[in-house]
């Protein structure tokens, strides 16, 4: 049969446009698979929601991987390919601002948002009887697991976080350990490094390298005295701003540099470990 | 006096040199030259295309509150720059950056001096001037918000509270150019300003050319102010304060002031650096505080104590 892997339950996707939307072929099984879910999910998970609005760049991209056919509408952002594992899918999904009246004219069952901004919006929507989850913002691979089962289990879809998980977890393990730990820093807009507790940090630690990084604005100059071994940035270029402007000081030129696609970590997602594999090879 | 200036204007230099957060004394030489050069240069050019627009403003407009930042000129140059910045412009076409920036100090001029030829009176042209810098700022939020970043909303303290910190060569060759320019205009419009601040009709009698005069002092503003926006965001009050610091020595003929203003306004604007670069390094801050805060916690009571002078007998 040509659809042997039936899109979004197995395989797992990594975005920018290369895999098309569940098409018209796979009906049948997806049809099968959403009666099976449906069933699962009476039983079993009270939560499951059939029309989904996200307002936040990190839940679009849970949502558009877990379940894109309950989407009603995400953010503006994450049409972005620079900053969006999911552009692809998400240029057909309608888009909506975190506007209460805008979210509920499209009558969600769930609203998945961030745990900062549009607090007043979220407020709002809780009070008309809106049912409103935060995802919380993972900061390291162990509270993206968390973070993936809950909002598959929300989306009433556990298979499928459990499917990213895998491959998540087989791109971990993928990284050999080197020899030496190369000392690297991930140095960030306006010239912030990533220090420990970070995404960042977790992302250089699982790819083999020592984060020299300490948090705060370590300065050009200090850069320079103590250059580290490696300096990691992640900008998107088609958007000029002074932040990332500073990352292409003349005086950072010496020291080695390897981009991450800032997509990547963004949000801390299953896709996080595919920053992990660039920075690893 | 001037003689003076110009040895201060030399000891910030070496001193500016010698500072920064890799520690006092003579740094690595890619230090030297690729950090603290352009930002020690560019203090004093930017500073002294600030002192001198605010001496040519304040003696062709015959109004002591006149200043580039305070009558909205360099609000409308971060404006253009920023537009020139976030939507790619620069990133394509470099001089684009002090050239948008140039044009809007060049709108902010144009728009200024027309209602100066038409309404004289002193505070009335300090107003438009509140007007167009308080449009200039929601414009260049506007700009921000909507820019293709969605970040770049977090960069309106830098344009509205400008800076200098790790800017490049390349910053200081585009900027160089034009500052250069409209101070060398400028300075040579001693006469021309001695003339205009007897009257409009007096300065004709005498044989200065007018009109001339106030469209080379609009252009040459532009061009200082307006490349030196382009690089360093919104840095106020320089113009403001350097003429009215160096009058008592100097006497209120425009022309003695031209020099002397720019070198002090260099004076100026390399302290406030040197001091925000010293701050971190002496107190405990994790962060350099911003420049422009620095020149307007200075300059803001310098305009208060201004104004109560020319209250009682209003503004010539």
């Amino acid at each position: 049969m040509e659809f042997r892997r039936g899109p979004g339950a197995s395989d797992p996707w990594w975005g920018a446009g290369a895999k098309p939307l569940p098409g018209s072929g796979a009906a049948p099984r997806l049809q099968r698979l959403a009666m099976l879910l449906l069933l699962e999910a009476l039983l079993l998970h009270p939560a499951y929601a059939a029309r989904v609005v996200s307002l936040n760049l990190c839940t679009d991209e849970f949502l558009l991987l877990l379940a894109p056919e309950q989407a009603v509408a995400v953010s503006f952002l994450a049409n972005e390919p620079s900053m969006s594992v999911v552009a692809g899918v998400a240029r057909h999904v309608p888009q909506v601002r975190a506007d209460a009246e805008a979210v509920l004219d499209l009558h969600p069952d769930l609203v998945l948002a961030g745990p900062y901004g549009a607090q007043t919006t979220l407020a709002l929507l809780e009070r008309r009887g809106t049912r409103v989850e935060r995802l919380a913002m993972p900061q390291d691979f162990a509270a993206i697991r968390a973070e993936t089962r809950r909002a598959a289990a929300l989306l009433g879809v556990p298979a499928r976080g459990e499917a990213l998980l895998t491959d998540m977890q087989a791109r971990l393990d993928a990284v050999r350990a080197p020899v030496v730990r190369a000392r690297a820093v991930f140095l960030q807009a306006r010239g912030y490094a990533a220090g420990p507790g970070s995404l960042a940090d977790a992302v250089l630690r699982a790819a083999g390298l020592a984060d020299a990084g300490a948090g705060g604005q370590p300065g050009l100059e200090a850069l320079v005295m103590h250059p580290p071994d490696l300096l990691v940035t992640a900008t998107a270029p088609d958007f000029p701003s002074l932040g990332t402007d500073l990352l292409r000081h003349p005086a950072l030129k010496q020291i080695p540099r390897r981009e991450v696609a800032p997509a990547l970590v963004l949000c801390g997602g299953p896709w996080t470990a595919g920053a992990v594999a660039a920075l690893a090879q | 006096m001037t003689r003076w200036l110009a040895l201060a204007v030399g000891c910030l230099l070496v001193a500016s040199l010698l500072t920064g957060a890799a520690g006092p004394g003579v740094p690595d030489t890619l230090i030297l030259w690729q950090i603290r050069l352009p930002r020690t240069a560019l203090a004093a050019l930017v500073g002294g295309g600030l002192g001198l627009s605010g001496a040519v403003l304040q003696g062709a407009l015959r109004n002591p509150l006149a200043d580039p930042g305070l009558l909205g000129i360099g609000g409308c140059a971060g404006l253009g720059a920023v537009l020139a910045f976030y939507w790619g412009v620069s990133a394509v076409f470099a001089p684009a950056l002090p050239l948008a920036g140039l044009a809007g100090a060049a709108v902010g001029c144009a728009f200024l001096l027309g209602f100066a030829g038409r309404a004289a009176s002193g505070p009335s042209l300090i107003l438009a001037g509140v007007a167009l810098s308080a449009l200039a700022a929601a414009l260049l939020a506007l700009a921000l918000t909507l820019a293709p970043n969605p970040f770049a909303l977090a960069e309106i303290t830098f344009w509205l509270m400008g800076g200098l910190e790790d800017r490049t060569l390349t910053h200081l060759l585009l900027a160089a150019g034009p500052i250069a320019l409209g101070c060398l205009t400028l300075l040579r419009l001693g006469r021309g300003l001695d003339g205009l601040a007897l009257g409009d009709e007096v300065a004709a009698s005498l044989g200065v050319p007018v009109g001339r005069t106030l469209r080379l002092a609009a252009a040459g503003v532009a061009l200082a102010v307006g490349a030196g926006a382009a690089v360093a965001g919104g840095i106020g009050f320089v113009g403001l304060v350097v003429p009215h610091l160096l009058r008592p020595w100097l006497g209120e003929r425009p022309s003695s002031l031209l020099l002397p203003s720019l070198l002090g306004g260099a004076v100026l604007l390399l302290a406030a650096d040197l001091l925000a670069r010293a701050a971190p390094l002496l107190l405990p801050l994790h962060q350099e505080p911003r420049l422009g805060v620095l020149t307007a916690l200075l300059g803001a009571p310098f305009l208060v104590r201004i104004a109560r002078q020319v209250a009682p007998g209003g503004m010539t």
